[in-house]
């Protein structure tokens, strides 16, 4: 069945999706300007402390890495629980090429995400050969994210060890000045979310929506659901390693806990699933409204995570499948109210 | 070589017993229970805190496996009833974020309340010899208390009818419901079951290692990986992968220097799982 639905039958298909997303292109294109245009005024409020700038782009860093999980697990199904471990081969892996190997830092930040996508498509390749389900892919992604950090940790001479290492490359340039890092984040996160409207719509989402829904049929209808979920691991993970690698480099220090699962991986699967998991603006509405509640909360120290955990469970029974689903099947009920009065 | 396995079975057994409680719960109500370190944690506080309080040593015990059960009930009684309402894979997801939801409101709060507290029940004496190997009393103890515990689930499950109807309700819900057994009881009582085992592991590893208020995330993480690697619901399975990971841990580590055994171990652990995806002892379904 492998090749098929790339071949013959699949132009006319890709033809078809064209067609389509000519007529909404600006239904797409539109939403996103909104948001990249409230966003980048941001700075003209927060742009005074260098703190809350930090944090601003921190969170779009944490948009950038919702959008990439949300490309694997709500586009294919695909749990990976390795996002900051993705993320830090792109950090590491671009710190190390510019710091020690004395590479450019762009060359350092493309082939550490080219690394990080590698991976990413390799941890795949491997669960879907062995047909994994989403648990167990879990379980495989979580190996390798503990494994990662035992490997930083050991690494000491070249990581830093638990206390990391300060980032020399890119220290007297605009990446470590207080408002450029958050434009180029901004540009980063605008740009993840046109790849991801633009996959939605293109023969690629079609299959991705195919194989979500019922994957044997989607087989039997000749989508190859293996290539199309490693397809799926392999633009998710690329975003990861850029958005982790960028993110390094304006932060000019990292540990492993800048990628540590407790501080990416779970913080993003909650994002995530708040804001609405497989749906396009779903991560940016999670993220933000995650580092705002991070940022208002900041006042209670460890009792934080204690609101924090509260916050989580009162969100998920009121709305398990996120803000974004919630808010659309309201906004159809009250249309279909209207209708019907009508 | 032989004190190197010794010592890996010590940690397997307590790998094993951790596992058994995890993946119970999954077996039965295809929860995952991402709150599970925190019950050993917390019932480890409660220990020492009882002895801080003058409480002697068994008592305090009890009151901390006392402690794991009523969690377990209280996790049963609360929010997963809205989980138990959701089947297949959008329950295991609902399970999996309340959990650790609860996970975080744990941690969040011993590490405020008591951030330097450890559960260290220390075991005097010198070593025993074992096979021409000495062994320390605390090892030796932890692992006793770990095989009779690991020895009365198995005649419970084995011999008892209650045992009976929980692993009829594993192997077939519905068919256990038409003959009168009521799954959500004995998933109450497997809660309470998994609470209990919880906290024993963290009595039995805390006369080996201290058991602090951030212990929690690595305990459920262990007992997840155990659990996988033995086969998702399968107990003697977890017990299995508990002791064969364990020796490779301690072996490992032995041999090659501590990080580099971690990441073995979890090589390991990996390998089972993409040679045998339903799990050491699991049948393919």
């Amino acid at each position: 069945m492998s090749g098929r639905f790339t071949g013959s039958t699949g132009t006319s298909l890709i033809g078809g999706t064209e067609a389509h997303s000519s007529r909404s292109l600006p239904a797409l294109l539109v939403p996103i300007i909104v948001v990249g245009a409230v966003l980048a005024l941001v700075p003209f409020w927060l742009g005074d402390s260098r703190v809350l700038m930090g944090v601003a782009v921190l969170g779009l860093a944490f948009v950038c890495y919702v959008i990439g999980f949300n490309v694997i697990f709500g586009g294919t199904g695909q749990l990976f629980l390795c996002v900051g471990a993705l993320a830090g081969v792109g950090g590491f892996g671009a710190t190390i090429l510019a710091d020690n190997v004395g590479l450019p830092i762009v060359a350092s930040i493309l082939i550490a995400t080219l690394a990080a996508t590698l991976m990413g498509g390799l941890l795949s390749y491997v669960a879907v050969q062995r047909s994994l389900g989403v648990i167990f892919t879990g379980i495989v992604t979580l190996i390798f994210s503990l494994s990662f950090d035992a490997l930083l940790l050991g690494l000491s001479n070249l990581t830093g060890g638990d206390t990391g290492r300060l980032i020399k490359s890119g220290t007297d340039t605009f990446l470590r000045e207080r408002i450029p890092p958050y434009y180029l984040m901004l540009g980063l996160a605008l740009a993840f979310l046109l790849t991801h409207g633009l996959l939605r719509r293109s023969h690629i989402g079609w299959a991705f929506r195919a194989l979500r829904d019922d994957e044997v049929a989607a087989e039997l209808a000749g989508v190859d659901v293996a290539r199309y979920r490693v397809y799926g691991a392999l633009i998710g993970a690329a975003m990861l390693g850029l958005a982790g690698s960028t993110y390094a480099l304006t932060e000019g220090r990292i540990s492993p806990t800048t990628f540590g699962f407790g501080h990416v991986d779970v913080v993003v699967m909650v994002m995530l699933a708040f804001g609405g998991i497989g749906t396009l603006f779903g991560p940016i509405v999670g993220a933000i409204t995650f580092t705002i509640v991070d940022e208002v909360l900041i006042d209670f120290g460890q009792l934080r995570q204690v609101a924090y955990g509260i916050l989580v469970i009162v969100l998920f029974l009121w709305m398990p499948r996120g803000l974004i689903p919630t808010l659309d099947s309201v906004w159809r009920r009250v249309r279909g109210l209207v209708g019907a009065r009508h | 070589m032989i004190a190197n396995i010794l010592d890996g079975i010590v940690l397997g057994l307590q790998f094993g017993l951790l596992a058994a409680g995890l993946t119970l719960i999954y077996g039965l109500g295809g929860v995952l229970n991402l709150g599970y370190g925190q019950i050993a944690v917390t019932s480890a506080m409660i220990v020492a805190l009882s002895m801080d309080a003058g409480v002697p040593v068994v008592p305090a015990v009890g009151l901390g496996l006392l402690a794991g059960g009523l969690f377990g009930l209280l996790l049963d009684l609360t929010i997963l009833r809205p989980v138990y309402r959701l089947r297949g894979e959008a329950r295991v997801l609902l399970s999996l974020l309340l959990t650790l939801g609860v996970s975080f409101i744990i941690d969040g709060y011993l590490n405020w309340r008591y951030p330097l507290k450890a559960l260290n029940l220390y075991i005097g004496g010198g070593a025993i010899d074992i096979l021409g190997v000495p062994m320390r009393r605390g090892s030796l103890v932890a692992s006793a208390i770990t095989l009779v515990t690991i020895t009365g689930l198995f005649i419970f499950f084995r011999s008892t009818s209650l045992g009976r109807a929980i692993r009829s309700v594993i192997e077939d819900e519905s068919g256990a419901r038409l003959i009168g057994i009521d799954p959500k009881q004995m998933l109450r009582l497997i809660l309470v079951l998994s609470g209990v085992l919880a906290a024993l592991v963290a009595v039995t590893r805390s006369m080996i290692a201290p058991v602090d208020t951030t212990s929690g995330l690595s305990i459920t993480v262990f007992a997840l990986i155990v659990t996988v690697v033995g086969g998702l619901g399968n107990v003697v399975g977890a017990l299995l992968a508990g002791i064969i990971l364990g020796i490779v841990n301690v072996v490992a580590a032995d041999l090659i220097g501590s990080y580099i055994s971690l990441i073995l171990l979890l090589a390991a652990a990996a390998v089972t799982i993409l040679i045998r995806p339903a799990g050491l002892l699991g049948v393919k379904e």
